[in-house]
């Protein structure tokens, strides 16, 4: 075996006996077991997602576990009717302006505080730190004060439109934090020579920079993806109607006013979480790492 | 001088400064304005009656409201905390003065310290004089046409309110007054490592007053509540309380600690300090025993409520969550054939959006005796159960079904609460897996061979090595998971329902509705710093527990 599992016997010289060869052939059975069980476990759930989507109302209301005919149409429903396809442009409106203004933001940030010195940087960082202990139920009163005292004095609105769903988010203490771990181990070296070659800051930011910063920056974009893709109270408290409403306030909502449509409820559901699935499959292995290292999902 | 001041290497600097600045801007000014200053808004609103609109100022009673005359207790220890953290800065610029023998005149600096903190607390005082009148311009423009203009207008006359205007001079008199000193110390006198000192007597003097400010109004506001009293003929017996309960806390530490510095050896004396911290613990948690229950019945009961929610949802979650993702992480380590893709599906759930699993869970366990989880228990020949519309305890439920009657305190979790734990384990295993894999790749191989070589069997292995040598990562885990119990909130929200009559509701949820169903702002503000309070000091309490318990390889 290549690996170097630490269950892997490795000193068992002696006792290779056919109880011992029984007994691996018995554990190696019963990993899986439970193995299989814990999936199982973790994926029922979905599949009865799936194939309530794919009934009718009558059947998705009885006891059927499998659907007599596959009724794709719930899915054109939810998506029609039930206003789903708005949500989900919302959705994806307000994700990508954060996302847009967040990743910039963060980046310029973080790259001066790795890499410029400038009087009182060690306080504000410090400072900015700090504020990742608040919970957000703390902060969550106010800032709803703040929008819409903007909303009213300026001259764009702030409540039930995008500014109240996004400007808050872009300033992120997390990703500023992370950018610049990682910008600080740059060598000074590079810096030197690009700037005999008569580049400023910005410059090399844009050149050398953020092409060798790919896998954080990676970490990042799916981070706030994700984010701004699942979040319920702030934007349950800033849309009053559906004109702005995202998608998961409208699947909440869905929940609790149209309870009995299970179907297109199931449909909605799914719909809701398509996007993320794909993100999931298609970068899996920094997705894992990107959510383990921040613990911050909702 | 002039020249050198304007020497290419010096606009060159300035330049890079305000790169630098012009940088950091946009991230900066968000961070502040949602994220720093909220702090002290809230802060401000939980001191106010506010509902939607800002109401008379109550001072305590929104907290007096929730906590009761723990209030008190609380203030108290922040103040004393206060106080002793002057002290501590007093103690280094002693430690530092001798160490490094530097001249006397390293006193002097205390003064424009003084003035510099002065001018701190000023600006403070400006800007809570100055929050009323631009949150009024919101009203004063509502029905106008908005022009720049009159914006501007306005916010000329917030900023120009007599008492604002006052405040503002005193601010700007103490930060000249401040700077002005620092640089006649700083140049006639020369003092050695001025900035270190002075930064130092700065936050003494920053702390002092804070201590000595939150004394005063802890004495005023009990003074005014025993003359209240006095008028109706009750005692408050606030005094009483804050100092058992205060005895009782510090009692606590103190024997704690004292145990801890009992010597290790065998014998008498180590003998009698371990009973005199055994009396001193027993003892102070007799007085909060007997204490703290009538704090809880005089505070408010659906906070209350959330906290017991939230710590049968810890208790709930957290330890079987723990124990099954050990269990799967070390049968995924063994680098099975489709380890990779049985990760990935535990993972799932953990990915999904929050709101749409919970909707799904919500109808897995619904009411219905259709629904998949009463359609599995009635196969089984059990009657359908209500699950998320459940508000009776589970205990309860299992002793009436076996012909007994619980009383109300051991009623246990709700069984609408049961589902959210189940939910809750079901998406939290496939992370705190991850992070156990993660922790098993740290171990070293030649740890585990040497105990294989030695005849140690699955069991010892596991029990004497990887445990041990995993609580690093249990100790992360538990305090991600404890302090996630008290600000879980989208999938509570989700799957909570009125028939559960609040059983569900934990600590966010509780400051949530108070806020979003109620308008009671300044209330939520104040239950949203009894959150905060909470959480600091459980992070504050792993830590010493981490210090002591957990063992790093």
């Amino acid at each position: 075996m290549a690996d170097s599992g630490i269950f892997q016997a490795s000193g068992s010289v002696a006792r290779q006996d056919r109880f011992r060869r029984w007994w691996t052939v018995i554990r190696k059975i019963g990993t899986y077991g439970f193995l299989i069980l814990g999936m199982l476990i973790s994926i029922t759930p979905f599949i009865w997602m799936i194939s309530t989507s794919l009934m009718t109302l009558g059947e998705a209301q009885g006891i059927r576990w499998i659907p007599t005919e596959l009724h794709f149409e719930n899915y054109l429903n939810a998506w029609r009717e039930a206003e789903f396809s708005e949500y989900f442009f919302n959705s994806v409106q307000i994700t990508l302006i954060t996302l847009v203004g967040q990743v910039t933001f963060s980046t310029l940030a973080a790259y001066a505080f790795a890499r410029i010195e400038f009087p009182g940087r060690d306080v504000l960082f410090t400072l900015m730190l700090s504020t990742m202990m608040i919970p957000a139920m703390v902060l969550i009163i106010p800032n709803f004060l703040t929008v819409t005292w903007l909303g009213r004095i300026g001259p764009i609105k702030w409540v039930n439109n995008w500014p109240a769903l996004t400007i808050p988010f872009m300033g992120s203490v997390f990703s500023i934090f992370l950018l610049k771990q990682f910008f600080a181990q740059i060598p000074d070296e590079l810096y030197d020579s690009a700037r005999i070659d008569g580049a400023g800051h910005l410059r090399f930011l844009w050149t050398v920079v953020i092409p060798l910063a790919k896998a954080p920056m990676m970490v990042i974009i799916v981070l706030s993806f994700i984010g701004s893709w699942n979040a319920l109270a702030w934007p349950l408290l800033v849309t009053n109607s559906p004109e702005w409403r995202p998608i998961a306030v409208g699947l909440n909502n869905f929940v609790d006013e149209a309870g009995q449509m299970l179907n297109l409820m199931m449909a909605g559901t799914f719909i809701t979480i398509i996007p993320i699935l794909i993100i999931y499959f298609f970068t899996q292995k920094q997705f894992t790492e990107s959510i383990a290292r921040s613990g911050l999902k909702g | 001088m002039l020249q050198r001041f304007f020497s290419g290497r010096r606009v060159r600097q300035l330049r890079e400064y305000l790169t630098a600045y012009l940088m950091i801007a946009p991230a900066t000014i968000l961070v502040f304005v949602f994220g720093i200053f909220p702090v002290g808004f809230a802060l401000y609103v939980s001191l106010h009656k506010w509902r939607i609109k800002k109401g008379d100022f109550r001072g305590l009673g929104n907290y007096l409201r929730a906590i009761d005359n723990l209030t008190y207790v609380v203030l108290f220890a922040i103040a004393l905390g206060a106080i002793i953290a002057a002290f501590l800065i007093l103690r280094r610029i002693l430690a530092r003065k001798r160490e490094e023998q530097d001249r006397k005149a390293v006193w002097l600096i205390a003064l424009p310290g003084a003035v510099v903190s002065a001018a701190v607390y000023t600006f403070i005082r400006w800007t809570v004089l100055l929050l009323p009148e631009i949150l009024a311009i919101a009203d004063e423009i509502w029905g106008l046409e908005k022009t720049r203009q009159l914006f501007m207008g306005l916010l000329r006359e917030a900023v120009s309110t007599p008492a604002v205007v006052r405040a503002w001079w005193l601010f700007l008199g103490t930060a000249a007054g401040g700077l002005i000193l620092s640089l006649a110390v700083y140049y006639l006198l020369r003092p050695p490592r001025f900035a270190a000192y002075l930064a130092d007597f700065i936050l003494a003097w920053l702390a002092l007053p804070l201590g000595a400010g939150l004394l005063w109004v802890v004495f005023q506001d009990v003074q005014a509540a025993y003359q209240a009293a006095l008028e109706t003929g009750t005692d408050p017996g606030i005094w009483p309380q804050v100092i058992t309960l205060t005895g009782g806390v510090v009692l606590l530490i103190a024997a704690w600690r004292l145990w801890k510095a009992a010597p290790e050896q065998q014998g008498t004396i180590p003998f009698l300090w371990r009973i005199l911290s055994a009396i001193g613990l027993l003892i102070g948690a007799w007085l909060l025993i007997g204490e703290l229950p009538q704090v809880i019945a005089a505070g408010d009961e659906d906070m209350w409520n959330g906290l017991k929610v939230t710590a049968f949802y810890s208790l709930g979650t957290v330890p079987f969550q723990l124990a099954f993702s050990m269990f799967l992480a070390i049968l995924l380590f063994q680098n099975l054939w489709g380890s990779e893709m049985f990760r990935m599906l535990f993972f799932l759930p953990y990915v999904t959006p929050t709101v749409a699993s919970a909707a799904i869970f919500r109808q897995l366990f619904s009411n219905r005796y259709q629904a998949p989880v009463n359609q599995l228990l009635m196969s089984l020949g059990l009657e359908p159960l209500q699950w998320v519309r459940e508000p009776q305890g589970v205990f309860s439920m299992l002793a009436e079904s076996a012909g007994m009657v619980l009383p109300d305190w051991a009623a246990g979790p709700s069984l609408a609460l049961v589902v959210i734990m189940i939910y809750s384990i079901w998406t939290y295993v496939g992370y705190d897996t991850v992070i156990y894999l993660a922790g098993l790749g740290n171990i070293s191989t030649a740890v585990i061979e040497a105990a294989e070589i030695d005849g140690a069997g699955s069991w010892e292995k596991f029990r004497y090595i990887i445990f041990p040598l995993l609580s690093p990562t249990t100790y992360f885990l538990s305090l991600i998971a404890i302090i996630g119990t008290f600000k879980a909130f989208s999938h509570i929200w989700v799957m909570r329902q009125g028939s559960a009559l609040g059983t569900t509701d934990t600590f966010s949820v509780v400051i949530f509705s108070e806020f979003f169903e109620k308008l009671r702002y300044g209330y939520a503000s104040a239950l949203a710093f009894v959150l905060f309070a909470i959480i600091l000091s459980l992070t504050l309490i792993n830590q010493r527990i981490q210090g002591d318990r957990v063992f790093y390889g």
